[in-house]
């Protein structure tokens, strides 16, 4: 692929461009199992180096890759097709926090914990909070529809975009949204941009709402000998209209991986639940707990903690806080990939989500932690396999293909939270194929040389293994 | 499958033996990238490349055969102040500097010489008086003999950890490291002049050792910055603050200089014991010019003790307020200059 690295020199400055080995081999990969080359890294600092980069990137039909910190799951980022990776990290700056309009604006590279650090002595904060708050940007988190554990009672990212700026594929700025909780003043292109990858264009800036820090919050954990009954005390904790600000569960995988990489010492039990209520009034607070620990106790919870004390929390909550990374620690040989990781059901499924997991993936030689935000529908799971048997990897086919045909047979979702990137995309365009087309009219309307985050979504392979290079070495 | 073809691949140079045992470890990486929080380089580099993360698909990508080492993949690899601080929070349990050590030994087996953050000797300036030998906990840095009359310092790349204490003990200036990393004396004093420019308010220059503090990294820029009457910068460890920068501080205008460490015992560096007798010296100095020695503060925060910090910090600004501005400046200046 031919680039004019001069050109884009001159837009960003030298030292803030690399087509050097060691950067483009790291830029090429994510949080994913994929793994490509780009063609060089492009640092912008202002919403005019982004138009005249992708300007020019439009110009020549060069693909330009909208990249955060790089903690997508699912490939989102990975240059497939090789180009100009546009890191958005050096545009970081939160250019306003405006309390009497609950509101921020913000550059797409500022980092979420960044963010909740600068409103929290101002009593407020900014909710979606995903597992990688410490390092994902806000564009990143709108381009894949963040959400995180308070999601079940504050919504996802989708919920706290007011407005923004986007830079189109031909390089034109356009202001989408407006400062307003509503509008009903045309299409809510905002909404549009909002989980789609980076394919129909580079957020700039974006306004977002923020909320007031409740005055307690208090949690809770309880233990389950049966995966089911928790899968069930959940489902009923949402239908009682209870109103939890955080329900996450966590199976014995999960529970034996983060005592072997964390010694937390957790009771090795089938199941365990987190909950938590938060509120400014502390005896409305003591009622939601205790309305979900009576719900917890119905279907056979046991051994229920619950602590209003931070530094409590803090530990009750720390094994789910890494459970992803530690899941690779469950047994020697077999580590953790990111795949089949984020599927949404309806609530009255979870437990049934839950044992099919395990039971798919019994049969087919891998092994699958449950876990997740279930109150909002989230269930996340890894699959746990040796990377270098290539018959692994076969099996990995198998079990994602049963799995989502499962999930969206009782009308759940591919991907609830980290989008759809290389790896989920065959499941998800085999499910809608209905909609393939209209997704491909509205890029082609806005991007029709097909320039921004080219062959994802819609138009990525069937193929998920053989997409890209695979970040192990098989065999 | 797709393994082979985006990518090329290449014949190793060098075997990289040690580097090939870590191939589970690397497996076990699920490259959540959690670790760039916490680390120092990422800060003043901001580049990916430069994270544990990165560097670990870096080694990744020599063993596989996917990258070929070139100066600029093992210049990265040498960059890192091992401040443990992604090994030890990993909950994947990957140990980032024990394979970082290994793959340095490698490359150099493989005939790679880089400078990183790895300390330089200048052979014209060194008068090898062995001062910098047994400053350095890790053994990195010993005479050895290069001719019948002649000896040299030598640095042990591997074990270098880059820590600078080497480079505060020169008496000759002789021992350097690369610009860049916001770590050398030309940039850590750059830091001070700034921040006391920045803000007239300015009080208290406060060192604060990059152990004790855990710098719970600010990767973005707050919209309103909150004026502090105190600057902070953070060094690789509280030995690395010279002497000479803390006396340009109150040359350049600082009331009172600030230094936090790890408490004794828990240095990384011994660094601390370092700093404790350097402070003593420099308050005598300031009584000797009629200058308030408690304008010189030293205290040690253990990981993560940033509310004490915070604490140490304001009695220390509040007792600098009663003090007032240094009168004696003329001469301080002399010292300092």
């Amino acid at each position: 692929m031919k680039i004019d690295i001069e050109k884009l020199k001159k837009i960003v400055g030298e030292k803030n461009l690399s087509d050097n080995l060691a950067d483009l081999y790291v830029y090429g990969a994510d949080a994913s199992v994929h793994q490509a080359l780009p063609t060089v890294i492009v640092k912008p600092k202002t919403i005019e180096d982004v138009q005249k980069i992708v300007r020019y990137a439009n110009q020549n039909k060069i693909p330009v890759i909208a990249r955060g910190a790089g903690s997508g799951t699912s490939g989102h980022t990975v240059p497939i097709d090789g180009g100009i990776i546009l890191d958005m990290k050096r545009m970081n700056h939160i250019i306003e926090i405006n309390p009497e309009d609950m509101l921020v604006r913000v550059e797409p590279g500022v980092v979420d914990d960044d963010l909740n650090r600068a409103l929290k002595p101002l009593g407020l904060f900014y909710p979606p909070a995903p597992a990688s708050s410490r390092i994902a940007t806000i564009g990143g988190e709108i381009a894949a529809n963040a959400s995180g554990v308070r999601s079940v009672k504050y919504g996802a990212t989708r919920d706290y975009v007011m407005a923004m700026k986007v830079v189109l594929a031909n390089g034109k700025l356009v202001n989408l949204g407006s400062n307003t909780r509503v509008h009903s003043s045309g299409y809510q292109l905002e909404r549009l941009i909002v989980g789609s990858e980076g394919t129909l264009g580079i957020v700039v800036e974006a306004t977002m709402g923020i909320r007031p820090i409740p005055k307690y919050r208090c949690l809770a954990v309880a233990n389950f000998d049966k995966l089911e009954d928790a899968g069930n005390a959940i489902s009923d904790i949402i239908s009682s209209g209870a109103e939890p600000s955080m329900l996450e569960l966590m199976d014995k995988i999960g529970i034996i991986a983060v005592n072997k990489a964390m010694d937390l010492n957790l009771p090795e039990v089938a199941a365990i639940i987190m909950f938590e209520a938060d509120g400014n009034v502390k005896k409305a607070v003591d009622f939601e707990i205790e309305k979900m620990k009576k719900i917890c106790e119905k279907h056979n919870g046991t051994g229920i903690e619950m602590s209003y004390d931070l530094a409590e929390r803090t530990r009750l909550f720390s094994g789910r806080k890494k459970l992803f990374a530690s899941l690779s620690r469950y047994k020697e040989g077999i580590i953790c990939t990111d795949l089949a990781d984020d599927m949404g059901v309806p609530n009255s499924k979870i437990a049934v989500t839950a044992k099919k997991i395990h039971e798919i993936a019994e049969r087919n030689n891998v092994i699958m932690a449950v876990y997740g935000h279930c109150g909002s529908g989230v269930i996340h799971t890894k699959i746990m396999l040796d990377p270098k048997k290539k018959s692994q990897w076969k099996d990995a086919e198998k079990v994602i293909e049963e799995l989502y045909d499962y999930v969206h047979s009782i009308g759940g979702v591919t991907s609830a939270e980290h989008g759809i990137g290389l790896s989920k995309a065959p499941p998800w365009k085999k499910a809608r194929s209905d909609i393939l087309p209209v997704m491909r009219s509205i890029k082609k309307a806005l991007d029709p040389n097909n320039i921004l985050n080219p062959h994802k979504l819609h138009d990525a392979p069937d193929d998920w293994v053989g997409a890209t290079n695979l970040r192990y070495k098989v065999g | 499958m797709g393994v082979i073809g985006k990518l090329f691949y290449y014949k190793k140079k060098g075997n990289l033996k040690r580097l090939k045992k870590w191939e589970g470890e690397l497996n076990k990486c699920i490259r959540c990238g959690y670790c760039y929080e916490l680390c120092p380089l990422f800060k003043s580099q901001n580049w990916e490349s430069d994270t544990p993360r990165g560097k670990l698909m870096l080694i990744y990508g020599m063993i596989s055969g996917e990258i070929e080492p070139n100066q600029q993949i093992v210049e990265k690899l040498f960059q890192c102040f091992y401040c443990k601080n992604c090994s030890d929070n990993c909950s994947a349990g990957v140990p980032v500097t024990d394979i970082l050590t290994d793959a340095r030994a490698d490359l150099i087996e493989a005939g790679f010489d880089v400078e990183g953050t790895i300390v330089n000797i200048n052979e014209d300036l060194c008068s090898v008086c062995g001062v910098c030998v047994p400053v350095c906990k890790y053994d990195a840095l010993s005479i050895e003999k290069v001719g019948k009359d002649e000896n040299k310092i030598v640095v042990d790349k591997i074990e270098c950890r880059g820590c600078g204490l080497c480079v505060a003990a020169c008496p000759s200036g002789a021992i350097s490291q690369k610009e860049g990393c916001e770590v050398t004396l030309p940039e850590l004093h750059k830091k001070v002049t700034d921040l006391l420019k920045e803000n007239k308010d300015m009080k208290a220059i406060v060192f604060c050792c990059n152990w004790s503090l855990f710098p719970g990294m600010q990767l973005s820029e707050s919209p309103t910055l909150v004026k502090t009457n105190y600057g902070l910068i953070v060094s690789m460890c509280s030995g690395r603050v010279a002497p000479e920068l803390v006396l340009n501080a109150i040359e350049e205008g600082a009331w009172g200089v600030m230094v936090a460490g790890c408490p004794p015992e828990e240095c990384d560096h011994d660094g601390n014991y370092k700093t404790r007798r350097r402070l003593v010296l420099l308050r005598n100095m300031l009584k000797e010019l009629n200058i308030e020695p408690e304008r010189i503060k030293l205290d040690w925060f253990s990981t993560k003790e940033s509310a004490k910090l915070t604490k140490s910090i304001d009695d220390f600004v509040k007792k600098l307020e009663k003090l007032g501005p240094i009168k004696k400046m003329e001469e301080s200046k002399k010292i300092g200059g």
